[in-house]
């Protein structure tokens, strides 16, 4: 039996702390997309704990591949051209789950299993049509990536599909991490992006200035200088006593100010220098609004466009798997059996 | 083998069925797949040494048996899964594993307490007679306390176990003796080196387990099946004896979301 080349691949993501199943089909339209969040379990311990994670993994992948199924309509498996999974980079118990049962399913339906780098899914994602939308064309090569995250921070140059070359990353903190861990520090709630960004809104003053890190000439970035700093800045205004919703907006703003500063700029000079026809924005922090605009100046000064997901596609959701793993797919990528978790696997070997 | 097949409806009844059955245990640090006949008989076995690597081997392994055994996947009528309690990494690659193969085949799965298996294996091999027996099976619980679980059995024929502790697996923490809490039973010692209070005899009787521990899952399997009753593949997970590090009650709910909108 040869492989049908229907285009339509069923996507499993279980890196991180989503558990999701994804219908995508020729790399680009949605079929069907679910997603079982567990933010509001970890909203009382302020982060992820791996072994929540994994034992939701396994209580909630079968119910979210049912429903992803059902909603696309899937009823026999000679529809299906591949079965893709995020195979790493991510947390060991979470990425064994999803590995071991798309594993399985593709075994047991005689199936093509293709490893995801989650990386690159979230690149992908810039590919990816609702159902309902217009055609539109593809994201142009060559291109610029920023992807940033609660767990990446990465930039990156494609001159075709699946052909990376990393420009630079966080040497210390991913963004999202130094979002959520200034957001405790005010007192926020968590995820601190979102909470940071809401109380940076209402700021009225606008003097509050923290340290850029550049990191000289390089594509690289920093996070925990500025985390510093926000702490001092943050323990200066307090002086013992809490801190006032004014002056948590002011140090808000000046914090987010800082990171979306050294993300765009660095973004638009990558996107000047190699010539980039479009910058493609992802990862979770990619939700941000003012990161967004920010870029979206640069795209316009160059005279290109930014493609942002829309936000639920910009946080960890498996129709970036199924987008990537298409393009993968078509270009013979598979796995065997043995196929185990990489959770440290990098986008370029 | 089996071609392209509709997919399952979810939940599939549990119900007397002759076809063979596939049993999956990967608490410990040895693996184990038996394929049984239509009546419980093993067909095929296979344990080994997986450490941490059972991601990497289980599936091959399966596939491996069934040639073996001439076995066609769409032959299988049901699965049973060791459910621990017992390694984390283990019981996730064999509980994905066991969900896949239940939920694309559409078939029932079963789950068993991996420590019933054991402790059924332990006896079955070791030649107790007939007469009343109470087992204490250990096994190790991250680096450095264990699982205990105990299981008593009245009549010497019977082939079920109670479980004599009332409430399933209990952690013993490491620093603890073992001792007070074996009294009176047969120790079966899994993945546990000699040490005070296990003895040669309980290593050897936690060897024997494991090497039989699949005949065990597999007649515990037929016996659930064949009263009618299945797990639903969809909650199945394994037997947790402890929350998480840093989890002091099992709050919170998952958010689902369904997108696009
Ligand atoms: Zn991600």
């Amino acid at each position: 039996m040869g492989d049908p080349a229907t285009g339509l691949i069923l996507a499993v993501e279980t890196s991180c702390d989503e558990t999701a199943v994804a219908v995508v089909e020729q790399g680009r339209r949605i079929r069907a997309s679910v997603v079982a969040s567990q933010v509001t379990m970890h909203a009382s311990t302020g982060g992820i704990v791996p072994e929540v994670a994994a034992r939701a993994h396994l209580r909630w992948i079968v119910p979210v591949f049912e429903e992803a199924r059902a909603a696309a309509g899937i009823d026999n498996w000679s529809t299906i051209e591949a079965v893709a999974v995020t195979n790493g980079p991510g947390l060991a118990g979470s990425l064994l789950v999803g590995i071991n049962f798309a594993k399985t399913l593709a075994y047991v339906h005689r199936r093509p299993l293709v490893p995801v780098n989650h990386l690159e899914g979230h690149i992908y994602a810039a590919w990816l049509l609702d159902p309902d939308d217009p055609e539109r064309p593809a994201p142009p090569f060559p291109l610029v990536a920023l992807v940033v995250s609660g767990g990446h921070t990465f930039l990156v140059e494609m001159r075709d599909h699946l052909q990376y070359r990393f420009l630079g990353q966080t040497v210390d903190d991913a963004a999202g991490e130094a979002f959520d861990k200034v957001g405790r520090l005010l007192g926020l709630p968590y995820p601190g992006g979102p909470a940071i960004m809401k109380a940076a809104a209402g700021a009225r003053r606008h003097d509050i200035e923290f340290p850029r890190a550049w990191m000289g000439e390089s594509y690289d970035f920093s996070f925990s200088g500025l985390k510093t700093a926000a702490r001092r800045a943050i323990e200066a205004r307090r002086g013992g006593e809490a801190l006032d919703p004014e002056s948590v907006a002011e140090l808000a703003y000046g914090f987010q100010e800082s990171v979306v500063d050294v993300l765009a700029t660095k973004t638009g000079l990558a996107a000047e220098r190699s010539g980039a026809r479009a910058i493609v924005l992802g990862g979770g922090v990619a939700a941000n609004a003012v990161l967004r605009a920010r870029v979206a100046e640069r795209a316009a000064a160059l005279g290109i466009p930014l493609i942002v997901p829309r936000p639920a596609l910009c946080t960890d959701n498996a129709a970036m798997v199924g987008a990537a793993g298409f393009f993968r797919a078509r270009a013979g990528t598979r796995a065997s059996l043995d196929l185990d978790a990489r959770p440290s696997l990098p986008l370029v070997p | 083998m089996t071609g392209p097949s509709p997919l399952p409806a979810a939940g599939r009844h549990a119900g007397p069925v002759a076809h063979p059955l596939v049993a999956i245990d990967t608490a410990t640090r040895r693996a184990c797949i038996a394929i049984g006949d239509g009546l419980g008989a093993p067909l095929a076995m296979r344990t080994w040494h997986a450490g941490y690597r059972h991601g990497e081997e289980l599936l091959a392994a399966l596939d491996d048996l069934l040639r073996d055994s001439g076995v066609g996947l769409g032959d299988l009528g049901g699965v049973v899964a060791g459910t621990g309690p017992g390694a984390f990494t283990g019981l996730r690659v064999g509980l994905a594993t066991a969900k896949g193969l239940a939920y694309g085949l559409g078939i029932p799965i079963v789950g068993v307490p991996s420590t019933e298996g054991l402790a059924a294996a332990s006896v079955e091999a070791g030649n107790h007679g007939d007469e009343p027996l109470d087992l204490a099976v250990l096994l190790p619980a991250g680096p450095h306390d264990r699982y205990l679980a105990r299981y008593r059995r009245s009549d010497g024929r019977a082939r079920t176990w109670e479980d004599a502790l009332g409430h399933g697996p209990e952690l013993v923490p490491g620093g603890e003796p073992i001792e007070p809490r074996v009294a009176g039973a047969v120790l079966v010692a899994i993945d546990l080196p000699s040490a005070p209070g296990i003895s040669g005899e309980a290593v050897a009787a936690g060897a024997r387990a494991q090497a039989g521990r699949g005949a065990a899952l597999l007649d515990a399997g037929r016996a659930a099946l064949d009263r009618g009753h299945a797990d639903d593949v969809a909650v199945l997970v394994p037997a947790y004896v402890t929350l998480p590090r840093g989890i002091t009650a099992p709050a919170g709910t998952i958010e689902w979301s369904r997108d696009p909108r």
